[in-house]
């Protein structure tokens, strides 16, 4: 699913798991995270910005939803920014999530290799990534502005930080 | 025991009979441990795309304290009981025949008094799978989280996104004295196990 918040949203979306939100000032985008990765672009200059709440590395030509997959929804993030006006020379990217959450053993690491395919989707693109919180053991919420390109991060007995 | 469910297909008619006998048998075994205090219904069992897991669970950005059991190996799955912090704390109160803690960071009594809660109703689940599949399935030592219910939820839904755009659900409902309570079970099989229940009964 995807939705738009450009017109007539509610101050704060929250983006779940496979989905893709856009949003513009004075909107803002939420999501939490566990062994996802939040994908964030943002376009400093026209203050608009998306977030992927991407699921898996790879989509290996699956059909679904285009953020649920680290490879198709950078591209598909670009498409709905395109529609705003907003192109990748002008972006930037910022990720967060990642997390291990059931400890370390075993042999599906899908947090690390989120990251990976995440980071890989945004190096294809040419977009530069600015800020990164990632991995570990702990759940995330984050908060996305897209009118100064911040992103809150919080987790349980941590204080907050800003990427 | 077991309410009424709207069910899609066959294969749900299928889990629904293997989930409402492993409910009961859970239910048993939580009325025991605490003392009559506490009973299960099964509630519905249904399939739904994974982008609406979050919101149709209503798990939001909640702060969850959760025991968490894994059953590993390819027929294998994820186990988690959440409580929210009030709920959680009363639970532990009760079995430790104590006032519930005025001190914000759970002492290790009160851990252990959840995840042992966890650690039942966990086997009583498994064991009643463990029967129908012939399969023995091991679970992990249970272990305590406090941490954002959907984070958790998304690890142990991997498995299954992994292989299927939808998810499947199955909402017990925990009772106290007729009052629901919110508490609630995730179980999250594997592709593998879920294809085991379903060949078991059908068989």
């Amino acid at each position: 699913m995807t939705t738009s918040t450009i017109a007539a949203a509610p101050a704060a979306t929250q983006v779940g798991m496979g989905q893709t939100a856009v949003a513009q000032k004075p909107n803002r985008l939420t999501a939490v995270l566990g062994s996802c990765v939040g994908v964030v672009l943002h376009h400093p200059r026209l203050q608009v910005g998306a977030l992927a709440h991407v699921v898996l590395p790879d989509s290996s030509g699956r059909a679904g939803a285009a953020a649920k997959f680290a490879d198709s929804a950078v591209p598909h993030m670009l498409e709905l920014l395109g529609k705003h006006g907003a192109f990748p020379s002008g972006m930037v990217a910022k990720l967060a999530g990642g997390s291990c959450m059931f400890g370390s053993g075993g042999p599906l690491q899908i947090g690390e290799a989120n990251i990976k395919a995440a980071t890989l989707a945004l190096e294809a693109a040419g977009i530069k990534i600015v800020g990164r919180d990632l991995g570990g053991s702990c759940g995330r919420r984050i908060g996305f502005d897209p009118e100064t390109g911040q992103v809150t991060v919080e987790s349980v007995g941590l204080p907050p930080r800003v990427i | 025991m077991t309410a009424p469910t709207c069910l899609e297909n066959p294969r749900l008619d299928v889990l629904h009979h293997l989930f409402a006998s492993a409910t009961h048998d859970a239910s048993a075994a939580m009325c025991r441990w605490t003392d009559g205090l506490i009973t299960l219904t099964l509630d519905e069992v249904r399939e739904i795309p994974l982008e609406e897991v979050t919101e149709e669970l209503n798990l939001g950005d909640e702060l969850l304290t959760m025991v968490v059991l894994s059953l590993d190996g390819d027929i294998g799955g994820e186990m988690i009981l959440t409580f929210d912090e009030l709920n959680g704390r009363e639970l532990a109160a009760s079995l430790l025949g104590r006032p519930v803690g005025a001190n914000p960071q759970w002492t290790e009594l009160e851990k252990s008094a959840l995840t042992e809660t966890g650690n039942i109703l966990g086997c009583a689940y498994v064991n009643a799978i463990t029967r129908l599949i012939d399969h023995e399935l091991v679970p992990s030592a249970p272990y305590f989280i406090q941490d954002f219910g959907a984070s958790v939820l998304q690890q142990a839904l991997m498995a299954q996104a992994l292989t299927s755009d939808k998810v499947l659900i199955c909402r017990t409902g925990f009772h106290k004295a007729g009052a629901e309570l919110n508490w609630r079970v995730l179980f999250v099989p594997t592709a593998a196990l879920r294809g085991a229940m379903e060949n078991a009964l059908h068989g």
